[in-house]
């Protein structure tokens, strides 16, 4: 988009990036720096060894992988019934999701917190999946349907015309041809998931059932004042959606893309 | 499911009369029928109980409730924690919209140019918006620390005098929530921006640059004007996500020092959760779902207005 040709002021924009993204490196270098002094590699040994550690993780992992595999039925057949199916009233349906968009995960503090104790699910993960899983499921069917949208109509008339039922349509026209789309809701929710915060913190009492976002808040405790354990286990906990993000890269920012587009 | 689809086909095997009134449009309700159940089920039913729950006096788990009417909206009306949340809110979006367009626009047209090693610059931009808030919240609180790593910085190039208990000084809490958003958000601005400035053709670019224009009025009469309708998309995510701001001024700042940073998503924890108001909590639930509610309906609009007017 800019003037790149001489020489000159190709250097002068790549400094002018460079200085521009300095302040976002700037926490991830503290970060990492931070949890490495002191005892060195040692504060991530000491981290490592903790018996609790591992359960963490593996929460937080049951809990993401639940949440894809709801947030990914509900939005492939909704997307599917939205763009293609005939349906009475459907824009009136498409706009009550919608407006579900708008909705601060907060606001269900009262009402799920309630009903969770009432019916004995306080302090396990179903708690948490449930209430995650359908704050996601208005923005990914957004997301989707601009995406069958795409898919001419034809495809599928043509699969019926072949005599196709409607599961085996969507089996197999419709899910080959949204593998991109599929691909992009997984990471987006994954990294939700696994990042959502205040949920676990209301319902999950015990270590046990935790998830990794409270770990920052479990070391503070045990810890106390040694930050660099701290920031040790931040790196731990950060590393899984770093690694995540960056292989899959192309997807996601496609899918964040695709659904602001429209 | 199966029965409905065992129905639906036969009428397009019998013959051609698809065309003329008889087209032949299957059942879908049950295809939407799971998210509507699940998500806009629970959803709803979480938001009416919001609703009653906002006209009860209750601590949220005895069984002693008293109906009060409207008196916790009422409250909230003299209550000056609220209408600073509120006001935290505004400054919030009016600053991180600001900062966000801007860095996501340059950033986003310095990466559409010919540089060096721009897939790791945009990795770089992007890394911050992966991490959770509950991961990074101990940096930061580590930065502004009164030992940290800013006045750490500050003294190394020479301007100790400018060292500050940072998070004791309720303006700088604030900017510095503020900030933790735009550091956190703005790759997200860019890769929306990034994409839809590839969508601008080259040739305009070529074209104004060929009647002499710079890089600054590529910018502001071709790149701004090119990208409008996303600009309105992120004017409506940060206007939301500003009313649901929590987990930065949670883990960093606490909410205060003296409510600073308070904002209406702490202050319904701070209500339900520690003072056990529910009803209360209930009620600044309701307002905050109407303000997110307006907030995305009246910017769609007035965007939509604008483009019309102005094109």
């Amino acid at each position: 988009m800019f003037e790149t040709r001489r020489l000159r002021s190709r250097i002068g924009l790549q400094i002018l990036l460079t200085v521009l993204v300095a302040p976002f490196v700037f926490p991830l270098v503290v970060m990492v720096r931070g949890s490495l002094q002191g005892a060195g590699w040692g504060n991530y040994a000491t981290v490592l060894s903790l018996p609790l550690l591992p359960g963490f993780f593996l929460n937080s992992a049951l809990l993401s992988a639940a949440v894809i595999a709801i947030v990914l039925v509900c939005t492939l057949t909704a997307a599917f019934g939205f763009s293609k199916l005939h349906i009475a009233g459907k824009e009136i349906y498409f706009w009550l999701l919608l407006a579900a968009l708008t909705l601060p995960g907060v606001v269900l503090l009262a009402p799920l917190f309630a009903t969770v104790t009432r019916i004995g699910a306080y302090n396990t993960l179903w708690a948490v999946i449930l209430p995650v899983a359908a704050l996601q499921v208005p923005f990914t069917v957004l997301l989707a349907r601009n995406f069958v949208d795409g898919i001419p109509d034809a495809l599928i008339e043509a699969a019926r015309v072949d005599g196709a039922t409607m599961v085996a349509t969507f089996w197999h026209i419709l899910l080959p041809l949204t593998r991109p789309i599929m691909a992009a809701v997984v990471v987006l929710v994954f990294i939700n998931s696994w990042n959502e915060f205040l949920l676990p913190l209301l319902f999950l009492q015990t270590p046990d059932q935790q998830t990794v976002t409270l770990v920052p808040q479990f070391f503070v405790g045990m810890y106390n004042n040694d930050q660099t354990k701290v920031l040790a286990a931040a790196v731990l906990t950060g590393l899984p959606v770093v690694i995540a993000y960056i292989c899959l890269q192309r997807f996601f920012e496609r899918g964040l893309a695709a659904g602001a587009l429209k | 499911m199966s029965t409905a689809v065992r129905e639906d086909i036969t009428p397009q095997v019998t013959g051609p009369s698809t065309r003329g009134g008889r087209v032949h449009r299957p059942a879908g309700l049950p295809w939407i029928a799971p998210a509507l159940v699940f998500s806009v089920g629970l959803l709803y039913y979480c938001i009416g109980y919001t609703g009653y729950i906002s006209t009860l006096d209750w601590d949220g788990a005895s069984p002693l409730q008293r109906q009060v009417g409207a008196e916790n909206f009422a409250r909230m009306l003299g209550d000056p924690v609220f209408w600073g949340a509120l006001r935290n809110t505004v400054v919030f979006f009016v600053l991180t919209f600001t900062v966000q367009v801007a860095l996501g626009i340059v950033f986003a047209s310095l990466l559409h140019s010919r540089l060096w090693l721009r897939s790791i610059y945009k990795v770089l931009i992007f890394i911050p918006v992966v991490l959770a808030t509950a991961t990074v919240a101990p940096v930061f609180r580590q930065i502004y620390a009164p030992d940290g790593a800013l006045n750490e910085l500050l003294s190394a190039v020479g301007l100790a005098a400018l060292q500050q208990t940072w998070l004791a000084n309720g303006a700088f809490a604030l900017l510095i929530v503020i900030s933790i958003q735009i550091w956190q958000s703005t790759g997200v601005v860019f890769v929306l921006y990034y994409a839809a400035i590839g969508q601008i053709e080259p040739e305009v670019v070529e074209a104004a640059r060929i009647d002499g224009a710079g890089d600054l009025r590529i910018l502001v009469s071709i790149i701004w004007p090119g990208v409008r309708g996303t600009t309105i998309a992120i004017a409506i995510l940060s206007a939301i996500g500003s009313l649901k701001t929590f987990d930065i001024p949670f883990l960093v700042t606490g909410g205060g020092p003296s409510y600073a940073t308070e904002f209406l998503g702490t202050m319904i924890y701070r209500v339900s959760v520690a003072f056990s108001d529910v009803g209360y909590g209930a009620a600044l639930s309701v307002v905050l779902l109407l303000l997110a509610l307006s907030a995305a309906v009246i910017i769609n609009v007035g965007g939509r207005r604008g483009e019309r007017s102005g094109v």
